[in-house]
């Protein structure tokens, strides 16, 4: 969705309007749970998979809520970079593991970070919880169903927390939309949501394999296996699975619903470079009275960006790049932006000469600073998590959200497989 | 979608409100070419409506001020107040009336019917551009608060001569801010910082003895000159850092003095608090004009404002005069060194 500067003007000001008079603006904080530490100090934990979304979450911890004692990955180059960001952050250095199992035995752990490639997220998983750890595990739950749900079994057994890395669902800007935008009807009767997610770029990594090392041992054919694993079907579900499924959640949160069929098209179309995933995917899911979702991922053109559009009788609402948010009402044009930040001993403002505007004649930057950003939800995701182990406070998305964005995810790759439409159990 | 009745959403409020302390909230829009703002604790449960109503106000204002709509108030002014008397709106008078006061307190530095002047240096059009003198000198005809008559019986406004006209970019901001503050005022507000552009500030109450400002340094961009704590207090800052072209090797600010009709100098940037964000504002732009002079001779000549001025040459000091019952000067930066100065008695 790509929005002129007028628009965006527009939908900013609705946005804030929609908000106004609602007084549990909830959202525009984060659940209390998650801003003050719990009692009973800090979670025992450690991260297994240490790549980009590992390294992420890393850069998030807050010290209050977690005690990270150890990193697991099996290329070594990962475990070193990401331990810089720890002791970068100052974090005394945490101890190395190659193997997770062997992690398990030695560390006095309480709970487990997961952000491996896909197809091992449900065996570290179950195997974690099996040995009495709290997980909070990266998006999307499992490589299929069936591991999904050994997740799910394996968490309830054990009693144990299960979170699943769907940021969107602790960041202030959704829950705001959410409380008070969805939940009082605001958009009135909803029977649209546009998912879009549209990238120009090969998705391809590339990086150096540390000296000697063999990938063999962990299951991926070769360096290139492991490196680019969510090109591979063996590992990955591909664009649905990374992107879509996120999308996909709120599509099910808002719609406090979930789809119960899909049909899916895509294909390779513009990367033909042995990767076996779609780079480009089209899936339309149906729910329940009348609604329904169509998600889009090309990787061919990256105008519009990525958001969720949520179309209603009475107004849209857009929810853009996960740091902004938009509302156009069907029969007004007004619009005002809403945005949080933490209060802090320095100045709420710097003021100056008036600023310029820009060539286009669009006014300078805003005059206050570190508004709470995209990032900052993985942040409030794992306080979250820690809460949840600490005191009992709910998880914001849950397990069974996410199993069932999962498993809609799922069934649309199969859907562009076997060109039919396809049947969602709830 | 399922829609939850007032009262099951009610029940939400409590822990709500606990989640939201230590947050502040800003709302805000696009208004009067910039960005007016109006921040809030998060805490307090009514501030988005109260503010958006606020900024209901700069629109309105906004509609009424510009010159740049055919259709605003002042638009109207401009076209017709030559052929005879103009009713005008309450609040409009009262601000022409400001402004004329204003115009005499400060030796003519601050002028509103500096709009020829304005126009004939291209900064009307963003285009700036040097005058041929003909033509400066065919809007220096044009300018002065004496071209302007109001009569407070009829609240009537009538130019002396054809081609007079005004424009209230130098005190408008502050006055719709003024404005604004006082719908938040009737929504029970008694907590919040509004801004508009930047440059004009104002600061209803505050916890710990005011809203702590940055002013960024005139000559060091990034660079705080100094921050100020203000509580019930309006700010404003004039430069011509950001404005200005260039032309035969010499550089014009957008602030012209109206006296002259040339672009003014000598000052970098003027920062004034005083006791409406009008006023400040409109002082900011006249101390910019007028000088260490003015400003000096102002403030002791007019209780409740405070000026910072920062000269056009680097190796010159920043200068303060006059003090602010809501304004304290937490931290100066002279020449690298940060010194602690209170200027509240």
């Amino acid at each position: 969705m790509n929005l002129t500067p007028e628009q965006k003007t527009v939908g900013r000001r609705n946005f804030l309007k929609a908000l106004v008079g609602t007084p549990a603006l909830v959202a525009l904080g984060t659940n209390a749970a998650t801003r003050q530490p719990p009692s009973g100090g800090p979670v025992k934990a450690a991260l297994i998979g240490t790549g980009d979304q590992g390294r992420l979450l890393l850069g998030q911890c807050r010290k209050e809520f977690i005690d990270l004692r150890a990193l697991c990955d099996i290329n070594p180059n990962r475990l070193d970079r990401a331990t810089s960001v720890l002791v970068k952050n100052g974090w005394a250095k945490p101890r190395h593991y190659e193997n997770w199992k062997e992690m398990l035995k030695k560390e006095d752990l309480e709970a487990v970070l997961i952000a491996t490639p896909l197809w091992m997220h449900s065996e570290i998983a179950v195997g974690c919880l099996e040995a009495g750890k709290h997980v909070l595990c990266e998006k999307m739950m499992a490589w299929d169903v069936a591991a999904a749900q050994r997740m799910l079994a394996a968490a309830e057994k054990n009693r144990r927390v299960l979170e699943i890395g769907y940021q969107r669902f602790y960041n202030p800007m959704y829950q705001a939309a959410y409380e008070n935008i969805i939940l009082p009807g605001l958009l009135g009767e909803v029977h649209f949501a546009r998912l879009v997610w549209h990238r120009n770029g090969s998705w391809r990594r590339t990086e150096d394999p540390p000296p000697h090392f063999d990938p063999k041992p962990w299951g991926y054919a070769d360096w290139d296996h492991l490196l680019n694993w969510r090109m591979y079907r063996q590992y990955s579900g591909g664009l649905l699975a990374e992107l879509g499924s996120h999308q996909l959640a709120v599509a099910n949160w808002f719609f406090n619903s979930q789809p119960s069929s899909v049909y899916a098209t895509g294909g390779i179309y513009q990367y033909k470079d042995g990767r076996e995933v779609n780079d480009h995917v089209y899936a339309t899911y149906t729910y329940p009275q009348g609604r329904t979702a169509i998600f889009t991922s090309i990787q061919s053109n990256k105008f519009d960006h990525y958001s969720e559009q949520f179309m209603g009788t009475k107004g849209t609402l857009i929810l853009r790049g996960e740091a902004e948010a938009f509302l156009f009402n069907e029969d007004d044009s007004r619009s005002t932006s809403v945005e949080v930040s933490k209060q802090t001993s320095k100045p709420v403002m710097d003021a100056s000469e008036s600023l310029k505007a820009d060539a286009a004649g669009h006014p300078g930057a805003a005059a206050t600073a570190e508004k709470v950003d995209r990032a900052a939800a993985y942040g409030l995701e794992i306080a979250g998590f820690c809460s949840a182990i600490r005191s009992g406070a709910p998880l914001r998305c849950g397990p069974q959200r996410a199993f069932n964005a999962a498993s809609a995810c799922i069934l649309a790759n199969e859907s562009a497989a076997k060109k039919m439409v396809l049947a969602i159990a709830s | 979608m399922r829609t939850f009745n007032r009262r099951q959403f009610l029940s939400f409020a409590p822990a709500a409100q606990r989640a939201l302390s230590g947050y502040w909230v800003h709302v805000a829009r696009e208004a009067m070419a910039c960005r007016f703002e109006v921040t809030l604790p998060a805490t307090e449960p009514r501030g988005i409506a109260a503010a958006s109503f606020a900024l209901d106000e700069v629109d309105l204002l906004e509609a009424q001020l510009t010159v740049y709509r055919d259709d605003s108030e002042v638009s109207e002014i401009n076209r017709n107040a030559a052929e005879g008397p103009v009713e005008v709106e309450r609040g409009l008078f009262e601000l022409l009336s400001l402004s004329k006061q204003l115009h005499r307190e400060t030796d003519g530095a601050f002028d509103i019917t500096a709009g020829p002047l304005i126009r004939c240096w291209g900064f009307f059009s963003r285009q700036g551009r040097v005058p041929d003198s003909a033509e400066l000198e065919s809007a220096r005809r044009r300018v002065g608060m004496s071209q302007l008559w109001l009569d407070a019986a009829r609240r009537s406004v009538r130019f002396a001569k054809p081609g007079v006209e005004i424009n209230l970019g130098s005190i408008g901001k502050g006055f719709a801010l003024d404005r604004a503050a006082a719908r938040l005022g009737e929504h029970g507000l008694r907590t919040a910082l509004l801004s508009g552009g930047r440059s004009s500030v104002v600061a209803l109450g505050g916890d710990q003895g005011g809203w702590l400002v940055g002013v960024r340094h005139p000559h060091q961009p990034g660079c705080r000159l100094a921050t100020i704590r203000l509580k019930n207090a309006a700010m404003a800052t004039s430069g011509a850092g950001e404005q200005y072209f260039v032309a035969g090797g010499r550089r014009y600010g957008h602030i012209l003095d109206p006296r002259s009709g040339v672009p003014a100098h000598g000052v970098a940037g003027a920062t004034v608090v005083a006791s409406s964000g009008a006023v400040a504002d409109a002082l900011a732009t006249a101390f910019f004009v007028g000088g260490a002079d003015l400003a000096e001779r102002y403030c002791r000549n007019h209780h409740q404002v405070l000026a910072l001025l920062v000269p056009e040459d680097p190796t010159d000091q920043p200068q303060v005069f006059g003090s602010h019952r809501g304004a304290a000067i937490e931290a100066i930066s002279i020449d690298e060194l940060k010194t602690r100065v209170s200027l509240i008695p």
